[in-house]
């Protein structure tokens, strides 16, 4: 067996595989290596700088008891039920954040990433809906470094600029999986009794408002693997039908938002307005669908440009927000110096960034469906992080991801049974993830994701029909005939195109999804025209997963009238 | 636009490119300095900026960003 396979490349053996060494990849491998397990993490980068918080992140979502009621546990569920009605599963979310939350605190300090200040104290700030100040602001820039380190020290091993191509699978579930190096283009072949899948959202699959594919506001590398890899093992998934969309400074898609407004930052059309409340209650703290919309309608009617004013904002409050911008993303405070502005003084141009395969709110996401344990419906199939449908947001990657490779490790040292990886299994997959590099075609990865990026955005964009979905469908089928023609000229290419054939995969299962929920919901996220109200009969989720036929979907009803026990 | 390495400073240790999330830059080990081989691809995140031990890193935005 293990002969039959080594023909084929290199043939590595783990307890626990972790697919991504992000926020929660990282946060996963030192739960699975506290647990006993022998730990390999892959990722297309290196674990020091990889993911969505590669460059850094500066808030971290958290009730901390402090005696107001909206600070207790109850009080933050009652939000989550609030904010994602319909898309959050409040009993694994109390599973996977609720449960894991003071041992987080106490894990950032532990690893060298505090979330406290200088003075010992929390630097709490609210916006997006929030009925106080959850966010605690810090100092995230070392964080990724912190937790390599830390997952390093514990014994984790890294296989780095390694791009996973596939799932293996046997009659118990997952084996393992295959990948290759993107740079001298070995093979690998992985048997692992777990496999944690960490991969974040899907980016790249919109229209980018800059004309630049990688300017976007979660990582470019992020590309739908983890949806597209587990939906091809049988795994069920769900939220898949969601757009995300953010505001950002006018031509970066940088992260940063919430630092603005959360400092006290108002957002003010051409004339000055501080037009928010026009379309919300909480005004410049709404709900961040509800500043999207706000932001496209006031561009649209031509009351644009739209702007983040900070002009009033104390020297204090200037003094800690232009210190700390650049936490959440490096590079904005040089974009803005270099744009000639001081915020102290000149407004800051928004825009609607592009729009994202991804959770419609801060407090779950789009994915592979998980139970309270962070597995998914496959044995020997676990995620963590953006990709897993119940996870989202530096607080709930950071928990969720530790509990996912506890709950990982624990299946993995209990399986009775050493899993098979088949010899036709890995030569198949092997000969379709180097097929680009002899495709007969030369169609650059880049051309077909710019068709298939502006034609998701006219038909499955912020605004969709039945009519319309279908359309995408239909030109999503014409896409792929075109995909086997996608060529590459080394390792590096043929990585993209890989990450091409996720996003395609994921932008069908996107539309499929959206078609079966006939509603509205979280406003832009989900825009339904020819069913704009949102209904009661779909407070809850949309499941997709492989069938004979190609997709099949359900409905998975959502219990909000009870807060679960701690 | 990509980031601007001062190959002065540089003093060839590959950080920048083992670093780098979406795999931009490429170490030449025959000249034995980095090259921003893929600059469209680049994501501004700052990574190889704040790991390069000689601050040979520079981070300058386009008129494609700024102008727009």
């Amino acid at each position: 067996m293990s002969q039959d396979v080594r023909q084929f490349g290199e043939v590595l053996e783990t307890d626990v595989l972790i697919v991504g060494g992000g926020l929660a990849g990282s946060n996963a491998a030192i739960g699975a290596a506290e647990t006993g397990a022998r730990v390999l993490i892959a990722d297309k980068s290196a674990i020091e700088r990889c993911g969505d918080t590669a460059g850094g992140v500066d808030h971290f979502m958290a009730y901390l008891g402090s005696g107001e009621p909206w600070d207790t546990r109850e009080g933050y569920l009652e939000y989550v039920a609030r904010i994602a009605r319909g898309a959050v599963n409040l009993d694994v979310q109390n599973a996977v954040f609720c449960r894991g939350l003071n041992a987080a605190i106490e894990r950032m300090d532990r690893i060298g990433c505090t979330l406290k200040q200088q003075d010992g104290k929390f630097y709490r700030t609210a916006s997006l809906g929030q009925p106080g100040p959850y966010f605690i602001n810090f100092n995230g820039k070392q964080l990724k470094p912190a937790l390599a380190a830390e997952a390093r020290r514990l014994g984790s091993r890294f296989l780095e600029k390694c791009a996973i191509a596939g799932l293996l699978t046997d009659d118990g579930g997952v084996a393992g999986a295959v990948g290759f190096h993107i740079r001298t283009g070995a093979f690998y072949i992985v048997k692992a009794k777990a496999t944690i899948l960490a991969t974040g959202n899907t980016n790249r699959i919109f229209d980018n408002p800059t004309g630049l594919p990688f300017n976007t506001w979660l990582c470019p590398a992020n590309t739908g693997a983890a949806q597209s890899m587990a939906f091809e093992a049988g795994a069920t998934l769900a939220n898949m039908e969601f757009v995300r969309i953010t505001v950002v400074p006018r031509g970066f898609s940088a992260a940063g938002l919430n630092a603005l407004t959360g400092m006290g930052g108002k957002i003010v059309n051409v004339s000055g307005e501080d037009f928010m409340p026009r379309y919300h209650p909480a005004g410049g703290r709404a709900p961040r669908s509800k500043l999207v919309e706000g932001v496209m309608r006031e561009i649209q009617d031509g009351r644009g440009p739209v702007y983040v004013d900070c002009r009033h904002l104390s020297p204090s409050e200037l003094g800690h927000l232009k210190k700390t911008l650049g936490y959440d993303k490096d590079t904005l405070p040089d974009f803005i110096e270099q744009k000639g502005i001081d915020l102290g003084k000149d407004l800051l141009e928004l825009m609607p960034s592009e729009g994202m395969q991804g959770g419609p709110s801060e407090v779950c996401s789009s994915g592979i469906m998980i139970d309270e344990k962070a597995a998914s419906t496959v044995f020997g199939l676990f995620a963590a992080g953006d990709c897993a449908d119940q996870m989202r947001c530096v607080h709930i990657c950071t928990t969720g991801g530790y509990l996912a490779g506890i709950k990982a490790a624990e299946y993995a040292l209990d399986l009775r049974r050493t899993p098979v990886v088949s010899a036709s299994q890995v030569g198949e997959l092997k000969e379709k993830t180097f097929s680009p590099l002899r495709a007969s075609g030369s169609i650059p990865y880049r051309m077909l994701e710019d068709a298939m990026r502006k034609m998701l955005w006219q038909n499955a964009g912020p605004a969709r029909n039945e009519k319309s979905l279908a359309v995408a469908l239909g030109k999503l089928e014409k896409l792929g005939e075109h995909y086997s023609n996608v060529s590459a000229s080394n390792y590096h290419e043929m990585m993209r195109v890989l990450e091409t054939g996720q996003i395609l995969q994921v932008a069908k299962m996107m539309c499929t999804a959206s078609l079966a929920r006939k509603e509205t919901r979280f406003g832009v996220y989900h825009n339904r025209v020819d069913y704009p109200q949102t209904q009661q009969e779909f407070e809850g989720q949309i499941t997709i997963r492989k069938s004979s036929t190609g997709f099949q979907t359900a409905f998975k009803k959502l219990r909000y009238d009870a807060v679960p026990r701690p | 636009m990509p980031p601007l390495i001062d190959m002065e400073k540089c003093s060839g240790c590959g950080t920048c490119d083992a670093h780098c999330p979406l795999d931009v830059i490429h170490f030449d080990s025959e000249k034995g300095k980095p090259e921003v081989k893929y600059p469209d691809e680049c994501w501004h995140c700052g990574s190889c900026r704040l790991d390069c031990p000689e601050e040979a890193i520079t981070i300058r935005f386009g008129p494609e960003m700024l102008c727009l």
